[in-house]
């Protein structure tokens, strides 16, 4: 397989994956800034943290695929930490 | 089953942390997941109802990036709501994780603990708001 194709075409689909990640980050982020509740904030935090986080190491992945085993694992350790770390602070709340 | 499991995880951190699958680095990663010590053993785990958990938890996962649009995009208009939410199946450890990965990692919905019975867990859900008299199928609390 040509290497320069596969390269061509990953580096925009993981610069997409990465600036969608950013997004998520933003608009997870920028209600915590509000007035509303607790629970209501963590809601939006989930977004941020743990689903645009996780696209954005899912971008890191198809630029640096030699690093796979490491990002792999950063993936799967962010989704549960991040997803039990919520459900400990709405559980404390 | 619950032991195997835990094995094939240690293992698996091992062997992604170290990034090498020679037979030694395999071996030496098989004997520390299998030393190091177990948690208490829970339940019997069914495997049927582990894999229906499993497969549940795992498309939670795009689940919870339609969610995300949907919270940002409506979300003004929607309500909390507080809930409580039957197990699936047996209260196995691993169950439960599985359970509450599955509430937690959709933005919408939220698990607060397990009720004092220990039959339900609370769910703090985000959902658009109930016409007036109707009462929910969950039971509210």
């Amino acid at each position: 397989m040509n290497t320069t194709f596969v390269k061509t075409l990953l580096e925009p689909v993981s610069g997409l994956l990465l600036l969608a990640g950013l997004v998520l980050w933003f608009a997870g982020t920028w209600p915590l800034l509000g007035r509303r509740s607790f629970l209501h904030k963590l809601h939006y935090l989930g977004i941020a943290d743990t689903l645009g986080s996780a696209l954005m190491l899912l971008g890191l992945l198809l630029r640096l695929n030699r690093e796979w085993p490491l990002l792999l694992l950063a993936l799967l350790s962010l989704v549960v930490w991040n997803t039990i770390f919520g459900y400990v602070l709405a559980s404390c709340s | 089953m619950a032991r195997l499991i835990t094995v094939a995880l240690r293992l698996l951190i091992w062997l992604l942390l170290s990034a090498d699958i020679t037979l030694i680095n395999f071996l030496i990663g098989l004997l520390v997941a299998v030393l190091l010590p177990m948690g208490r053993r829970s339940r019997p785990l069914p495997p049927q109802q582990l894999l229906a958990s499993l497969f549940s938890s795992l498309t939670a996962i795009p689940q919870a990036y339609v969610e995300a649009i949907q919270l940002l995009l409506g979300g003004k208009a929607l309500e909390e709501r507080l809930e409580s939410q039957r197990f699936m199946g047996p209260r196995s450890a691993l169950l439960v994780f599985l359970e509450v990965f599955r509430v937690t990692i959709t933005p919408l919905t939220i698990a607060l603990g397990i009720e004092p019975g220990g039959r339900a867990f609370r769910v703090h859900r985000l959902a658009p708001p109930l016409p007036p008299r109707q009462v929910l199928p969950g039971g509210e609390l």
